[in-house]
């Protein structure tokens, strides 16, 4: 397999995982600073309740940064 | 065959050295005797510090058993959180080879939710007994262990990836331009580095909360206000305190 055909595989995974998951954080941010403005007595609530959504978005795209980072160890 | 690579060897002395630093500071902190009515001024940092975690374990502590589990809970999430954040921030000292962070080790973080999952798993086994822990793991589905795994895989996965990533980054842009830019990297990198330690220990406790809490239903539906902090449901406390 020559470096330069697994040089290109290996940029896709994380483009693809990189912009759904910012399309999905920023329906996550979104909702949770509409809460926020809102009900100001509960942003806390909600802010810590953002951050673990988020982490469980980015655990994807951090998947896909794993798979990057595999490829690209074949080089 | 795994071997002993200089890579490994400076990670294994930094995770050595944050964890004699943990435990220098919490003793500085504890010198001179702890009081409940005269606190002195290095025992109010310590609690300040650890308040958080005491208010999230006393989240999820009711019962007979609400002191060993607020012990037990509150120690692990402040253990995991302070490592975390420490191994993270090791990575702004403008040392040579101090500045690799434990955290951007893919086997440190492995270790990390290995001991928040089986933590997790073994407050369990003594607050609500062995046999209950492990019928939860196969009980109302078989496939219920499958969970802790995929938890291990996630929380050691994200925090790896995270700290990694911005580690690689700083190391790239470093080679191109050593002055300046890795200045702005290193401010934006504070940031993962609270978040992700944050994000563990709530993840975490999240954990905890759902392996401890199964095994008394009723407690949690009739539960009195708590005396401070820790509301019981928060949709029930905004009328009474008003807007503010």
């Amino acid at each position: 397999m020559n470096s330069v055909f697994l040089a290109l595989v290996a940029v896709v995974p994380i483009a693809v995982g990189a912009s759904f998951a910012s399309l999905a954080m920023r329906y996550v941010s979104t909702a949770a600073i509409e809460g926020m403005t809102r009900q100001p007595e509960i942003a806390p609530q909600l802010f810590t309740a953002m951050l673990i959504g988020m982490a469980l978005i980015e655990a994807l795209c951090i998947y896909t940064l794993v798979v990057t980072l595999v490829i690209a160890q074949r080089l | 065959m795994p071997k002993l690579t200089a890579e490994s060897l400076v990670v294994i002395v930094n995770a050595a050295v944050v964890s004699l630093f943990l435990v220098g500071a919490g003793a500085w902190l504890a010198r001179g005797g702890l009081s409940a009515t005269e606190p002195g001024s290095r025992q109010n940092v310590g609690e300040w510090v650890l308040q958080f975690f005491v208010g999230k374990a006393r989240e999820m502590a009711h019962g007979e058993k609400r002191d060993m589990i607020l012990g037990l809970v509150s120690s692990l999430l402040a253990t995991a959180f302070l490592f975390i954040i420490v191994s993270n921030l090791i990575a702004i000292l403008p040392l040579p080879l101090l500045n690799r962070p434990p955290t951007s080790h893919f086997s440190v973080t492995l270790a990390l939710a290995l001991c928040a999952v089986f933590g997790t798993l073994i407050i369990s086994a003594v607050v609500k007994g062995t046999g209950k822990t492990l019928l939860h793991l196969f009980w109302p589905n078989p496939l219920q262990w499958v969970s802790e795994l995929t938890d291990i895989m996630s929380l050691s996965l994200r925090l790896f990836g995270n700290i990694a990533g911005e580690y690689m980054t700083v190391a790239l842009v470093f080679a191109v331009v050593p002055w300046g830019i890795p200045l702005i990297l290193h401010a934006l990198g504070l940031i993962p580095a609270f978040v992700q330690a944050l994000v563990f220990t709530l993840l975490t406790a999240s954990f905890l909360a759902n392996a401890i809490h199964d095994a008394d239903e009723q407690p949690a539906a009739a539960e009195p206000a708590e005396d401070e902090g820790a509301p019981a449901s928060v949709m029930g406390r905004i009328p009474a305190e008003g807007r503010s």
